[in-house]
């Protein structure tokens, strides 16, 4: 062992001036400091030969727990994000990935095997967090266990000298000791202090929610990383893009996208239907905002079961259906133009809508292809654009707006060998041009139902008008309501440890000489993080003194004969038998040291000198040059 | 939804009333600094006591001076005359009082006064600019960069106010004022974006609760960032002046509180900030999951968030840790709003994802 545990180095930093002198650190006998990460081991490394293996072990851990650690593996989750939101993201968006790697052919594969391009699912990245969160883990779990010993404590014995605190005030009142300790403690009690009453003092502290707080939230931050870990064990993710009319069911083949977690296996996919109804893009169709979409609306039919009853949805971006816990949202739209090909031998081999891909989201010009292998003799691909709202901009053809005002199709053709036997997976959108040979014809805009003839008869395509299609999500994700829950509770444990702060108060009274008590009030915030500390101790030392002030007066009035009820509420309703003037030793004994001593001149003086000392404190209180109050979060 | 031309109208003109009071608001704040006889400093000393900052906290002979003044000689006699349990209840009620306001809460002296009361009707106006527009609109107005900076600029004067009157912070009026008044300035010409409806990814009343956080979180950062920065300098004139060294601006600092204040007041502001970030993030992951179909994707808007949410916590975590308080934290805190104010503008501006509906292109 290194000698130096971490409740030294914080007090170091912050002097506990509420530990009696005569009080040996209890491990920081629950308070706040205790459980602390320490700001780093001073020690530097262990010496080797004098640590065995169980040495080195807690050497390590002491350093994965230690604040500067914590510090520098926040530093380093932050660095690590960069990349993730500069470089494109496999995860994100793949067809960026494909595109980086055109325009950077030699950086590219460095950074993929780098894990540059998924950076949230990196090894590194992964190490980094998991070491936070071990730290973390490291950290607060033995402060909670502190935590609920400390709730069993009592709080510490009051120092001696309590005008060394922070906050401290001093008057005299003529009650004896023992009763305006009583009521001390009452008063405190009755503000939910916890106390510790011992010979001449009380101790009273308060606030131990704080550190509840503090730990609750990064028992929820661990407990949020397991939602997500759960999400991605036993959910998945997947896209389908739909045109209308058509329809799909929840089957790992009839997905276009398909993101299992670890453990779902494909009999595990809730079995529902979805058919697309309709679909309607609505746009601003003048002023600075146009070509701006106002909604989207997509019309479906969909089927719990097969076979169960067929419902209706209109789903809406923001509004998403939610079939047997799977959540299906509308995340994209755009056109499929529908053609039928006729190839060299006269027989139609393709009729239908092909979705093309928007490559300009503000007027919606998209990009296809139409790839016909059962054409004969040869196959035929074909590569498209279409205008949903084409315009002459001066010879070359736009599109002006994103609705299909004047949609138009322009079409370049290929024969020969789309490659699709070759056994490598192809994408849909785009067109293998190595077995293919380009037909010469002349690219025109095609309007609904107009045909373009191809060369040496390989047959003819005519564009027979459009349809729309959405893209939709669709994801699964048994970790949702925990990780909501978790960031819920987080939130909470945040606020509670911002806005409480853990505080002492102590309370001596000693005799004095010739019959007067001198009570000392002294307090200090272990941690006050929102500030106002001093306005609350200014505040307990008014309630202190007019409690006693009122006591004080209940004894001479009885003593005098003139008291009839007593006059604080707060004492009836507490009911405490040793100062209430019922109970006759301790008034009997107050009214015997008031009336031997008494003498009005002198009692107004002494008056008006204790108001002095207390506008002093209360000065002193509200000066922050004068006093300070050890702070740790 | 038709925009209301003549209510969006009203909008701007109100927000360039705004500019120009708070230009006026600065000019008064920088006189009071000339010309005010008074050492700000005075005003500040009740509320923002600096319990915990280390630099006091080493001081043991000013707490003791503290304690040598109210720990004067018992009063030895106290008795039953009738006049003097009041007179006690009556120095107890002094000393609450006294413990709660020391000082007034509203500022003193004519420019300091001046300057205030420019900065209450010029935050009353940019209210309604925002209100206005909102109604223009017929939607919640932070739908776009303009209107975001217009309504986070706002905060951030708000949060100005109500530090001034809380913890007596006047002396922030100029520093915050001064990127207030320069961001509206570039919110006003360069990233204007006319009255106008929503993209469908908007249409949600998750904007009214996750942006509304965002602003309120910027506005405190804002102006923490600024009470951090000033913390930095005079931190470092006051080194150089203790190590015998020249500093140029040891003049400035003369008004205003010690370091150890200001540090403590720009925690504060992060205080308050730092939950109401994550609420507002958390707001974000929930209206991401009604949006797009999950609730946290590493959008570059999101990644950013999240590195502003981590170096936030970096500098929490190095305030309560010896050996990095003080002006490490503090550059800490800067680093962070470097990161913030990178999520709000460079995000935009430099990287496309969920989040480009700025109205910038």
């Amino acid at each position: 062992m290194t000698g130096v545990s971490a409740d030294d180095e914080v007090r170091a930093a912050e002097p506990d001036l509420a530990r009696p002198a005569g009080q040996p650190g209890t491990g920081g006998s629950g308070t706040g400091a205790g459980g602390r990460r320490t700001g780093g081991p001073r020690t530097g490394r262990p010496l080797a030969g004098r640590l065995g293996r169980a040495g080195w072990l807690r050497w390590i851990w002491r350093q994965l727990t230690s604040m500067r650690t914590a510090l520098i593996l926040l530093f380093l989750l932050a660095v690590a994000s960069v990349p993730g939101s500069v470089l494109p993201q496999e995860g994100i968006d793949p067809a960026a990935v494909t595109q980086y790697y055109q325009q950077h052919p030699s950086l590219a594969p460095v950074l993929n095997r780098l894990s540059l391009f998924n950076v949230f699912a990196a090894p590194w990245f992964a190490a980094i967090y998991l070491l936070l969160f071990t730290s973390l883990a490291g950290c607060v779990l033995p402060r909670a266990f502190r935590l609920v010993g400390s709730a069993r404590q009592k709080p510490p014995r009051a120092p001696t000298n309590l005008a060394r605190l922070p906050a401290s005030a001093t008057y005299a009142t003529d009650l004896t000791p023992d009763a305006a300790l009583d009521s001390a403690a009452g008063l405190l009690a009755r503000r939910r202090f916890r106390l510790h009453r011992g010979d001449g003092w009380v101790s009273a502290e308060k606030g131990y929610l704080r550190e509840a707080g503090n730990l609750l939230f990064h028992i929820a931050l661990l407990a949020l990383l397991f939602s997500v870990g759960v999400g991605g064990i036993w959910g998945y993710k997947a896209n389908r893009l739909l045109i209308v009319g058509q329809g799909f069911a929840n089957t790992p083949t009839d997905l276009d996208v398909f993101h299992p977690g670890r453990l779902v296996s494909p009999t595990d996919l809730q079995p529902f239907t979805i058919n697309l109804t309709s679909f309607k893009a609505t746009y601003v169709t003048s002023g600075p905002q146009l070509d701006e979409p106002i909604a989207y609306d997509a019309g479906m039919r969909y089927r719990a079961q097969p076979g169960g009853p067929a419902k209706f949805y209109m789903l809406t971006v923001n509004h998403p259906l939610v079939v047997d816990n799977v959540s299906i949202y509308l995340i994209g739209h755009g056109y499929a133009p529908v053609f039928k090909v006729t190839d060299g031998a006269g027989k139609v081999a393709w009729d239908g809508p092909v979705p093309f891909i928007p490559v300009q989201q503000t007027t919606l010009t998209s990009e296809g292809v139409v790839k016909v292998p059962d054409a004969q003799p040869y196959q035929l691909g074909f590569a498209g654009v279409f205008l949903p709202s084409a315009v002459d901009q001066s010879g070359q053809l736009e599109s002006a707006f994103p609705g299909p005002l004047n949609p138009r199709v322009s079409l370049v053709a290929f024969k020969g060998n789309l490659g699709m036997n070759s056994g490598q997976p192809q994408s849909v959108y785009t067109l293998d041009t190595k077995g293919l040979k380009q037909l010469p014809i002349t690219p025109r805009p095609l309007s609904a139902g107009q045909t373009e003839k191809l060369p040496g008869g390989a047959g003819s395509i005519t564009y027979l008008g459009y349809q729309q299609w959405v893209s939709l999500a669709i994801t699964y994700d048994p970790g949702q309501l925990p990780a909501l829950i978790s960031g819920i509770v987080a939130l909470a444990g945040l606020i509670l440890s911002f806005l409480i702060r853990r505080r002492r108060v102590f309370v001596r009274a000693v005799a004095g000489p010739d019959g007067g008590t001198t009570v000392s009030f002294g307090g200090l915030a272990r941690s006050d993080a929102a500030g106002g500390f001093e306005n609350e101790f200014a505040e307990l030392t008014r309630l202190l003194r007019a409690e006693h002030d009122g006591r004080a007066m209940q004894a001479r009035q009885v003593a005098d004969g003139t008291a009839e009820v007593p006059a604080d509420a707060d004492d009836r309703e507490r009911g405490e038998p040793s100062t209430r003037p019922a109970s006759p030793p301790a008034v009997a004994a107050a009214a015997t040291a008031i009336t031997a001593e008494g003498d009005t001149e002198t009692a107004a003086a002494a008056a008006a000198a204790t108001a002095a000392a207390t506008a002093t404190a209360a000065a002193a209180v509200a000066n922050p040059e004068m006093l300070t109050s050890p702070e740790e979060e | 939804m038709p925009v209301n031309t003549t209510l969006a109208d009203t909008s701007n003109g109100l927000l360039l009333s705004t500019v120009i009071l708070y230009a006026l608001a600065m000019l008064c704040y920088a006189s009071d600094f000339a010309f005010a006889r008074h050492r700000v400093l005075a005003g500040v000393a009740g509320a923002a006591a600096p319990a915990g900052s280390p630099e006091l906290a080493a001081m043991p002979e000013l707490v003791t001076a503290g304690v040598g003044r109210h720990s004067a000689p018992p009063v030895k006699r106290t008795a039953g005359a009738s006049g003097a349990p009041s007179a006690g209840a009556a120095a107890g009620l002094a000393a609450g009082s006294a413990g709660e306001a020391p000082a007034s809460r509203w500022p003193s002296g004519f420019w300091l006064r001046l300057g205030f009361g420019l900065t209450c009707t010029g935050v009353v106006l940019h209210l309604a600019a925002i209100l206005t527009r909102g109604l223009s609109e017929g939607r919640v107005p932070w739908g776009n960069m303009y209107e975001f900076i217009g309504a986070f600029t706002c905060m951030a004067v708000l949060v100005l106010i109500a530090a001034s009157v809380w913890y007596r912070a006047y002396y922030m009026g100029l520093f915050v004022l001064l990127p207030v008044v320069f961001a509206l300035g570039i919110d006003l010409t360069v990233i204007y974006t006319p009255a106008g409806s929503l993209v469908p990814a908007l249409q949600s009343y998750w904007i009214a609760i996750h942006v509304t956080a965002m602003i309120v979180a910027i506005g405190l950062f804002i102006f923490g960032a600024v009470v951090t920065t000033l913390y930095l300098l005079a931190d470092r004139s006051q080194r150089r002046l203790a190590a015998g060294q020249s500093s140029w601006s040891a003049g400035i600092w003369e008004h205003l509180p010690v370091p150890a204040i200001l540090d403590r007041l720009s925690y504060r502001s992060v205080l308050f900030g730092f939950p109401v970030w994550t609420f507002g993030v958390m707001a974000g992951a929930i209206w991401a999951d009604h949006a797009w179909g999950r609730y946290w994707g590493w959008d570059p808007k999101e990644t950013w968030s999240f590195i502003t949410w981590v170096v936030y916590a970096m500098f929490l975590h190095a305030r309560a840790t010896a050996g990095w308080r003080g002006r490490r934290a503090g550059w800490i805190h800067l680093a962070a709003f470097g990161c913030l104010m990178f999520n709000v503008i460079g995000v935009n501006l430099w990287i496309t994802g969920l989040h480009s509906y700025a109205g910038m292109s």
